[in-house]
């Protein structure tokens, strides 16, 4: 069964202080995160006592202040952060989108590029031989698909990424402010498949400055600020 | 520490399943370097041609076409271009592959093996090099290869240790980038890549014996040369390969879920 359980999960950021001559004002930011010291280190708090629980059909919009510690969050969840303190436990395949880019190369064409995109996603040859039509149908780059992966306007990378991210058919999927890029009708159709992947008793958890599309999309709303929980509805 | 050597291993049997990927990421980093080349991937060849061929005439004074001078060069090169290239481009690894590590789950050793496999692709054109020099130089394929071949073989089982070590030490001492790459432009006049030992006193003694690559080298290179079995140096080899496995299994215990924070 697909579930996410986070238990006071914290992390934090360590910085090495570079030498400096200049004796610096601290000021306080109105932004998210907190910077404290330890010993000769500054280091952010990115989380601070985050827990809660999805289970399947959930879809999680995270908001909150530039800083206040979505995409960490996010990549405590995917597993490239090991947290500071605190459990995480997560049943289910997961797939991430985090930066359009992460994981293509600009000189391979779009095809090559879904092909490396499978295998870092650890599928198998055969398949990855399946979904990538189905990845260029839904993306509809038509004969772009073979120019290289430079070439594409931003809003062609979305289409590409999220395509890809979505074709296996993910039982979790993050995702970190992606579909900006993407036109109308491209949203209308990621949304489409969103709907789709949750109801196949998938979990969604998406970070978006956009308020419309978590309304949209998600069907619980958690408000992240300076790394802690302040709400979840 | 048992921990640490199962969290090593680990990473290593994941990345080891993941192996298409860093073939084929070490096949686009090689497709890339030369893009729009017109020689493509054949100008690493010219490159090694062109230092053999400058060492060789620059550095003999008595008889220019020493055929035994000419082939411990060429393999002396070999041997040392594929470590220079190696060591120097494993302190960056991680660096380099910041948005990989940062944006990815794959096993840091997927990274430590593209850059291998790139590292030995790249040593292939070089190799096709060095055995052509060797036949033009009336060396024909005897049973002495074999033997060279051995201490190649090593040289390739101690490379994912090498770049593991290299490139933590990249990671948490970023200055070891410029102090190792200046140390192993100095190295190869320090190392007996183009000069030959006869006993001499001082500070080539010192090189020759307290030197870790000479052995690399000798080991690949005594058979061919000399007509020897590499004993001393194939042992010297093999322990170094033990020792850098035992550090970049350790290191990658301990400190792989480190890096993402570190670059
Ligand atoms: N690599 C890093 N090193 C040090 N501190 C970091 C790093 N990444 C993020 N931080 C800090 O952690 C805190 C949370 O950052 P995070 O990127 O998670 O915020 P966010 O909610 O995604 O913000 P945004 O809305 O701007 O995307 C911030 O204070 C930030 O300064
Ligand atoms: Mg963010």
């Amino acid at each position: 069964m697909t579930s996410i359980k986070l238990n006071n999960v914290s992390l934090v950021y360590r910085l090495f202080e570079k030498l400096t001559l200049s004796a610096p004002g601290r000021r306080r930011s109105a932004l998210g995160g907190n910077i404290a010291r330890s010993g000769t280190k500054q280091v952010v708090q990115a989380l601070d006592d985050v827990s809660f629980e999805l289970k399947a059909g959930d879809r999680l919009g995270l908001v909150g202040p530039n800083g206040a510690g979505k995409t960490t969050l996010l990549k405590v969840l995917y597993g490239i952060y090991q947290p500071s303190a605190g459990t995480v436990s997560i049943a289910g395949k997961v797939d991430a989108l985090f930066n359009i880019s992460i994981g293509f190369r600009p000189e391979a064409t779009g095809r090559r590029n879904i092909v490396l995109r499978g295998l870092i996603s650890g599928w198998t040859l055969a398949e990855i031989e399946e979904k990538v039509e189905e990845i260029i149908d839904f993306s509809e780059l038509g004969d772009f698909i073979d120019l290289p992966f430079k070439a594409y306007s931003q809003g062609m990378a979305a289409r590409l990424a999220f395509a890809a991210a979505t074709a296996l058919e993910p039982e979790i999927l993050l995702m970190d402010e992606w579909i900006g890029a993407g036109d109308a009708s491209f949203q209308e159709k990621a949304k489409r498949r969103m709907d789709e992947l949750a109801e196949k008793a998938g979990i969604i958890v998406l970070a978006s400055h956009d308020d419309a599309l978590i309304q949209r999309v998600c069907t619980k709303r958690m408000v992240l600020r300076n790394g802690r929980v302040e709400s979840l509805t | 520490m048992i921990a640490a050597l199962n969290g090593a291993f680990d990473d290593i049997s994941k990345a080891v399943r993941l192996h298409r990927v860093w073939v084929a990421l070490a096949h686009e980093d090689i497709g890339d370097q030369h893009r729009r080349t017109t020689l493509g991937p054949l100008w690493m060849l010219v490159n090694y041609f062109a230092f053999v061929g400058t060492f060789v005439f620059v550095f003999v004074t008595k008889d220019a076409s020493d055929p035994s001078y000419i082939a411990y060069v060429a393999i002396g090169m070999l041997v040392w271009f594929y470590l220079t290239e190696t060591i120097t481009m494993s302190v960056s690894l991680f660096q380099r592959e910041a948005s990989f590590i940062q944006g990815t789950t794959l096993p840091l050793f997927v990274y430590v093996m593209r850059l291998t496999m790139q590292c030995i692709i790249r040593a292939g054109y070089s190799l096709a090099g060095c055995v052509l020099i060797l036949l033009l130089g009336s060396y024909g394929i005897n049973s002495n290869w074999l033997m060279s071949l051995l201490g190649l073989l090593l040289i390739i089982l101690a490379t994912p240790a090498l770049v593991t070590v290299f490139a933590f030490l990249g990671a948490f001492f970023p200055d070891s980038e410029f102090i190792v790459g200046n140390m192993m432009r100095v190295g190869m006049f320090f190392t007996p890549v183009f000069w030959v030992y006869s006993g001499q006193q001082g500070i080539q003694k010192y090189a020759y014996h307290w030197n870790p690559f000479t052995y690399f080298l000798e080991s690949v290179r005594e058979p061919i040369t000399a007509g020897i079995f590499p004993m001393h140096a194939l042992a010297v080899t093999g322990y170094f390969c033990l020792g850098l496995w035992a550090l970049a299994l350790l290191l990658l215990g301990l400190y792989r879920k480190r890096i993402v924070f570190l670059i």
